[in-house]
């Protein structure tokens, strides 16, 4: 269509005037100098050689320098194509199960980095322990073999497959012993596969023996009601709990969850309502629970088992033959009033001993029997299967392969060349073994004894199954392809015994199908789905079945009385202890980073195992702290440094386990001595006690790395602690209106921010913490904080965001003593109280942190945080000065990337666990508790993808969430309704210095302890 | 001045007979024009070893990071900042002699500005050192200037005691040297008159084309005065708010409103000691006798005593202090200070700074000159652990007991401490060699009033009252520099 519009480009061109024309004729209005281009300079000018050279020159030269920089090539592989269940920034959860405890592992992009407790778990119902938290460090360890191995060299998987095959086949034909020697295994497919195994080998003998232990409790239940268990205990039902030794909130069978029901009558509303647990030790070494009971007696080592027979002669009227007093009136006095509570609160009573002697337990037994503890406060029916050891087996077998009976031995989790008390016998023995199978993912000690190393996969590699506990099991799932060559344990039983199965999950699915889903009311695969997302199957708990103590005891004390007179020292002779401690443990997590630098709940001790013993012996023996001692006993001795611990009774010494490994690893070799030779075969089961001989070897002190050197808090308002009478007075007084109404008139400097969402705050109820550190490396696994090394503690430079300060006080005459310049004066150190307070970051509302930085690289946020920005920090550290409660930590280093700490998180796989929600630090920059400001972010942003505000809970703190006693409560004040501000308005809330009106955040609940003033 | 002749009762500021202008210049001149001699090269390769070992100390700590010094979680500080505020203090004494003194027409400070002025500047850069030295991020140190950045709008905390201290050093700095410099001018145009060639050109330059006309000598008069009244106050701010890094914190043993003044007055009690400890050897070795005379000697040892009493009072006010608080971490700080793991490190301190200084009552002590040399020594000893005693024993054992702990130096620390001490003494022997170690202009300026020879003049032409001659004289006898023999003959 045409149309008549015409559109003019200017005034000119709508009226046509005679320039426009005259112009228009032209392609271009202006006149183009293409002539003076081509006519002048432009084309003719030169460009001399020499400029051009030198541009040619210079280019390359430039081009070829800057290659000469060799880039650093970054291996890492895109998500060309998505997995389906990976969101990068996004974490995945997964269920697991850790020594038989339910759990859920966080992984991101594919790397497993942090393991949390699962909530519906049996044991911790959440909390889990530091060991569990630790255990992922190993995933990753670069100590670990990187492929199965023959003879010392590597070999692969098929002929060491077809080799192994060979050599059975000739030990079967030739009808020699097989024995498979293993710690205690409740996983039930394991268990089949094994017995599959023993199936096609029918010589096999499947030995069960664990480092520590628990033979004792399992033969004495034998004894006493034909029952071969060891019972599930059950604290959270006990008003009074009477312990001769047994750690149970420290490394005792099941510490952590021991910890979680023990505090359910220790808590706030157990406080509040009156009803708080009593809690009476008797112990020689200071333990972990020891240091949390309301009474705490330090008896000799052999008097353990006189003031059992004691407390059941109390307790029953009779008098075993044999008795008589301690001749100690504090432990005798103590023992009769602990029979008469026991009495009165029969059937909410629990007596448990840490003895390992089958006459000592079967008397315990008579005791909870008489206290009717059995069906209410142990629970025989419902046994707990943690620990099945039984210790004659292993001395069976040494003999068995000295004799030349054994064709084969393999090794599955156990390590005996190490822990076994006579280790070389035992490495002499197995010489004379054909096959020598270690499973260990390590070379460990017996794996260097093996000629054949098959490695096991990492828990978090691969399926299995646990049954730590009677109708409580768990599901085992890989959460990350292999790391290193390993093959699973179980997959290489079932290929060297030829099994129909050849591939372990399916073996796995077939145990769960045929039984265990079903006792879960689950069925196929939904059922298995299900069971993916739960990670655990409870079954109700079978009722319990009266049992009743019967046995002559005669006997039994007549044991148990010359086993006591045996281990009494004489002159210059000390009565030694050997423990579990609450950070190593018994040696498998030697190599553990996490775990070496985690110190040791009481005596706060890194990177070493010591001779604890108390001043006033250290004194008669004229010792002194960090002196080197020699320790000989059971015919072997070794070289420790003293240390002075308050409370150990005296005349004996405490050593710790687990230590003096030698093949354990970059990190765990040669850390601390070995204390396993200590132990003895003392009546059937191995036994930690002994009289040994003491020796000052002189020389150098040897300084043990402490994270905390002054023990005592000199009377100042730091810690609260009160008695339950006196609390429960006081609290009555206050509902009566006769209470302290202190109105503090508060001042300012400035003005006050306003917090219009979110006031993050936290409450620590001290009463609930047991000190036993979970915490502290959950917070370095969620944080990236560096391992720093035993040198560095020395020098007070661990990294710690959270650390439980303990502090002494001592009983003198009804009087509490906690001046350092008093307690010189004492007498001697034995009634020590003891007080946990776990310290980090109080982010205070008047931060002095915050107004001292000169680059304001520490900050207070809008939610009441006091941020620390890393980027900012020029590393003046007067932020650190000026902390009241030194929480401030300095990168002394560049921790990593610094040679000198590679040993322990600073290479390319064990880099791998780094949370990559927290940035690493570098040298010279300030660090502290962030309140795991990158929780509280993800918590929100969860909240806002799902249109919701937040709720309480949503967000909770690494720390809080791996307490199995729910000390730590994280949320928001403004919320009047959240735990932690009801948890705040408990009349036992006090905050820290609050005198220097800096405002902390953190509020502290005071330390109640159950006693009455006749007992201490 | 001239005009009028000055009271016989003063001492003369300058000894010696026949001492004329020209004398002065050759003889203040003698160490620039000529070559060193044996003192002063031992002197200077002993400086020159310990640069060396504060650089090698320092690079190593630069390298590795601040972990290798004995800082620990709980104390943050140590070595570094006792170095630090232990050189501030000494810089103290330069400006005060160079200004105060000047405003109140003390004329004796003529013959010692210069030398100390010059110590002033040579201790202000060691203590910077420090300032640089102790960041955990050195190279991010531009951080605490308040440059516009983009960063985003990043700022610093002028809350901060720290930031503060930037400031004051770097603004005592630059005036000090602008000070310093501008008395230097006419002593540098002398030398550039009698030098030649290269010399001659170098100090045209740094002349600044000075002619000594009158008007010259009269601008010169008027910007001395300016800067002695913007340098007097310096004098008591740069270590007022040094001493801010301490008082405006919460830790006990810190937390105390007497900190200005207390730390004031041990600035310029180091400061004196200082120069004592430099001058009793240059005005020896450089012949300077007539010039720095006991006059100066015993003035400067009177000022220590005032001072090291000064000080001495606020040791005690502290203790009566933090017992009067009534407050327990407050009160434990100083009994720890005094009885705690670091009581050698206080009665050291209480020893050198309040007891031997004490010595100085008795006027046989004050003009003795090797033991003037040895107490100023001490006292510099009794500075840096009254520092040390402020610093470390304060934090290693503050409000939480199970934080306490013990700072144990290492070889890092003592030589970057050490060798500050070198590097100070390089800077110092260096300056000797270039350049006047006594105004000259302004020791002229003596001759026709107060020096020996006027008086002499005065005493001979015999208007005076025998009675002041005799106590004139009298005043004499403890110059070492003086011949009393002319006197006693008359």
């Amino acid at each position: 269509m045409e149309s008549n519009k015409k559109y003019w480009k200017g005034l000119e061109e709508l009226n046509n005037t005679p320039e426009f024309v005259e112009l228009n004729k032209h392609e271009f209005a202006e006149p183009v100098p293409i002539e003076e281009v081509l006519s002048g300079t432009g084309l003719t000018g030169k460009t001399p050689r020499r400029n051009f050279l030198k541009s040619v020159g210079f280019g390359i030269g430039a081009v070829s320098l800057a290659a000469c920089q060799r880039a650093p090539v970054h291996k890492s592989i895109p998500y060309l194509i998505k997995p389906e269940e990976v969101t990068p920034g996004v974490a995945n959860f997964y269920v697991s199960s850790f020594e038989g405890q339910a759990i859920l592992v966080k992984t991101r992009e594919g790397r497993p980095i942090k393991i949390e407790g699962n909530p519906g778990d049996l044991f911790g119902q959440g909390g889990i322990s530091s060991q569990a938290q630790a255990s992922l460090l190993g995933l990753y360890d670069t100590s670990r073999l990187k492929g199965p191995m023959q003879d010392g060299g590597d070999t692969g998987w098929n002929p060491l497959d077809s080799f192994v095959k060979a050599e059975l086949a000739a030990i079967k034909a030739s009808g020699k012993q097989i024995r498979l020697v293993t710690n205690s295994i409740n996983s039930p497919s394991t268990l089949g596969v094994i017995a599959a195994f023993a199936a096609e080998y029918p010589t096999t003998k499947h030995v069960t023996y664990d480092a520590v232990s628990y033979t004792g409790i399992i033969q004495a239940n034998q004894n006493s009601f034909g029952k071969a268990v060891l019972p599930h205990y059950r604290f959270d039902k006990a008003d009074i709990i009477v312990s001769f030794g047994a750690d149970f909130l420290g490394s005792w069978i099941s510490h952590s969850e021991f910890t979680r029901q023990y505090v359910t009558k220790r808590n706030e509303a157990a406080v509040k309502s009156g009803k708080m647990s009593r809690h009476i030790q008797f112990e020689s070494g200071m333990s972990l629970t020891g240091s949390n009971a309301d009474v705490r007696i330090p008896i000799k080592v052999s008097q353990e088992g006189l003031a059992l027979v004691n407390l059941y002669n109390e307790i029953t009227g009779t008098t075993l033959p044999g008795s008589k007093k301690l001749g100690n009136n504090i432990a005798d006095n103590a023992i009769m009033l602990a029979a008469k509570q026991l009495a009165a609160a029969k059937g909410r009573a629990v007596v448990v001993s840490g003895s390992n002697d089958v006459a000592v337990q079967i008397l315990v037994n008579a005791i909870n029997s008489a206290l009717g503890s059995y069906g209410n406060t142990i629970d025989l029916d419902n046994p707990s299967y943690q620990y099945k050891g039984n210790d004659a087996d292993l001395v069976a077998l040494v003999e068995e392969m000295k004799r030349g009976d054994v064709g084969a031995v393999f090794f599955l989790d156990a390590n005996p060349v190490y822990n076994f008390y006579q280790s070389s016998a035992f490495a002499d023995a197995l010489k004379k073994v054909r096959l020598r199978v270690s499973f260990a993912p390590y070379n460990d000690e017996t794996a260097a004894a093996c000629n054949i190393v098959a490695p096991n996969h990492h828990f978090l590699e691969s399926w299995g199954d646990e049954n730590a506990v009677e109708g409580f099991y768990t599901l085992i799932q890989p959460t990350i392809n292999p790391v290193y060559d390993t093959r699973k344990a179980e997959q290489s039983l079932l290929v060297w015994s030829n099994n129909a199965v050849k591939d372990y999950y399916t073996f796995v699915r077939n145990t769960w199908n045929n039984g265990i889903l079903a006792k879960g009311g689950l069925a196929g695969q939904n059922g298995w789905d299900t069971l993916l997302q739960d990670g655990f199957i409870k079954v109700a708990e079978k009722p319990a079945t009266p049992v009743t103590f019967s046995r002559d005891l005669n006997a039994v004390a007549q044991t148990i009385l010359a086993q006591g007179n045996k281990l009494t020292g004489g002159e210059g002779k000390l009565e030694l202890q050997v423990y579990e401690n609450t950070s190593v443990g018994d040696g498998k997590y030697a190599n553990n980073p996490w775990l070496q630098e985690l110190p040791e709940a009481v005596s706060k001790v890194t990177w070493d195992n010591f001779a604890a013993i108390a001043p006033k012996t250290a004194e008669e023996l004229k010792l002194e702290e960090g002196d080197l001692i020699k320790i000989t006993a059971n015919g072997y001795s070794t070289e420790l440094p003293v240390l002075l611990q308050p409370g150990q009774a005296q005349g004996t010494v405490s050593v710790a386990l687990g230590y003096g490994r030698t093949k354990a690893g970059k990190v765990g070799d040669g850390v601390g001595k070995n204390a396993y030779p200590f132990l003895a075969l003392t009546n059937g089961t191995f036994q930690g006690n002994a009289v040994a001989t003491i020796e000052a070897l002189g020389g150098d002190k040897v300084v043990l790395a402490q994270t905390q050197t002054h023990g005592s808090y000199e009377g100042r308002d730091i810690i609260r602690e009160t008695t339950l009478q006196e609390y429960l007075k006081k609290s009555e007084e206050k509902d009566h209106g006769h209470g302290e109404h202190e109105k503090k008139q508060t001042y300012d400097l400035w003005e006050a921010y306003d917090r219009p969402q979110y006031d993050w705050v936290m409450a620590i109820d001290l009463n609930a913490c047991t000190g036993c550190g979970a915490c502290v490396v959950a917070c370095n696994v969620e944080n990236n904080i560096p391992v720093v090394g035993r040198d560095e503690v020395r020098r007070r430079r661990e990294m710690h965001w959270i650390r439980i300060d303990r502090y002494y006080s001592f009983d003198e005459k009804g009087k509490t003593v906690t001046e350092e310049k008093e307690i010189d004066k004492l007498e001697d150190l034995d009634h020590v109280s003891v007080t946990y307070q776990p310290m980090l970051c109080q982010h205070c509302d008047h931060a002095p942190c915050e107004t001292v930085c000169p680059v304001l690289a520490t900050t207070h946020s809008s939610e009441g945080l006091n941020q620390m920005t890393y980027n900012r920090c020029v590393g003046t550290r007067y932020c650190a000065n000026n902390c009241p409660y030194k929480v401030r930590r300095f990168n002394w280093f560049n921790y990593w990337n610094d040679s000198r700490f590679e040993n322990y998180l600073q290479n390319d796989y064990t880099e791998l666990v780094l949370n990559p929600d927290v940035t690493t630090r570098f040298r010279g920059v300030m660090e502290k508790c962030s309140m795991c400001v990158q929780r509280i972010q993800a918590g929100k942003l969860n909240a806002k993808l799902q249109k919701r505000s937040l709720n309480d809970g949503d967000i909770k703190m690494a720390c809080q969430q791996t307490c199995s006693a729910n000390a730590i409560i994280f949320g928001n004040k403004n919320d009047p309704n959240s735990e932690v501000s009801k948890a705040l308005k408990s009349d036992r809330t006090y905050y820290v210095l609050e005198e220097l009106n800096v405002q902390p955040g953190i509020g502290y609940q005071t330390k109640v302890r159950n006693r009455l003033t006749t007992e201490a | 001045m001239a005009s009028h002749s000055e009271s016989i009762i003063r001492e003369p500021l300058i000894t010696g007979k026949n001492i004329t202008y020209a004398q002065i210049t050759n003889e203040v001149l003698a160490p620039v024009e000529n070559k060193p001699n044996m003192a002063w090269w031992i002197g200077f390769v002993l400086s020159v070893i310990g640069a060396s070992i504060w650089l090698f100390s320092i690079s190593w700590t630069f390298w590795y990071g601040i972990g290798e010094w004995g800082l620990n979680k709980t104390v943050g500080w140590a070595w570094d900042i006792t170095g630090f505020v232990w050189w501030v203090g000494i810089g103290h004494a330069g400006t005060l002699i160079s200004a105060v003194l000047l405003i109140f027409r003390q004329n004796w400070r003529n013959s010692i500005n210069r030398s100390a002025e010059a110590m002033t500047i040579f201790a202000v850069i060691c203590a910077a050192t420090y300032i640089f030295g102790h960041m955990g991020r050195v190279w991010l140190a531009y951080w605490t200037l308040p440059l516009p950045n983009q960063f985003g709008s990043l700022w610093v905390n002028w809350n901060s005691a720290l930031m503060m201290d930037v400031f004051a050093i770097s603004t005592y700095f630059s005036v000090s040297l602008v000070f310093w410099y501008t008395g230097l001018l006419p002593d540098i145009a002398s030398i550039r008159d009698r030098a030649t060639g290269l010399r001659r050109r170098i100090y045209s330059i740094m002349s600044f084309g000075w002619t000594g006309s009158v008007k010259t000598w009269q601008r010169f008069e008027t910007v001395s005065l300016i800067l002695a009244g913007i340098s007097t106050p310096l004098v008591l701010s740069v270590h007022t708010i040094v001493s801010f890094d301490f008082a405006t914190s919460l830790e006990p043993g810190w937390h105390t409103t007497i900190f200005p003044p207390y730390f004031v007055a041990g600035a310029i009690f180091s400061g004196f000691a200082m120069v004592q400890t430099l001058l009793l050897i240059a005005r020896k070795v450089l012949g300077l006798e007539n010039y720095i005379t006991m006059f100066h000697i015993e003035s400067m040892n009177k000022i220590i005593l005032l001072t090291g009493s000064v000080v001495g009072v606020a040791y005690i006010t502290e203790f009566f202090i933090a017992w009067y608080s009534g407050v327990e971490y407050e009160q434990y700080a100083f009994i720890n200070r005094s009885t705690g793991p670091y009581w050698w490190a206080y009665w050291s301190m209480m020893t050198c700074n309040v007891i031997t200084p004490q010595l100085f009552w008795f006027k046989k002590i004050r003009i003795n000159i090797p033991l003037s040399w040895i107490l100023s020594i001490i006292v510099n000893i009794g500075m840096w652990f009254e520092r040390f005693v402020i610093i470390v024993t304060s934090l290693h054992r503050d409000f939480l007991p199970s934080s306490w702990v013990m700072f144990y130096p290492t070889w890092t620390d003592v030589g970057i401490f050490v060798g500050s001490i070198g590097f100070f003494f390089v800077m110092f022997l260096l300056f000797l060699r270039v350049l006047p170690s006594v105004a000259m202009a302004e020791v002229k300026l003596l001759v026709k009033t107060s020096s020996e020879q006027a008086k002499k003049k005065l005493i001979d032409e015999g208007h005076l009252d025998p009675t002041h001659v005799d106590d004139y004289v009298k005043a004499l006898e403890k110059y070492d520099s003086v011949d009393l023999t002319q006197y006693h003959k008359a």
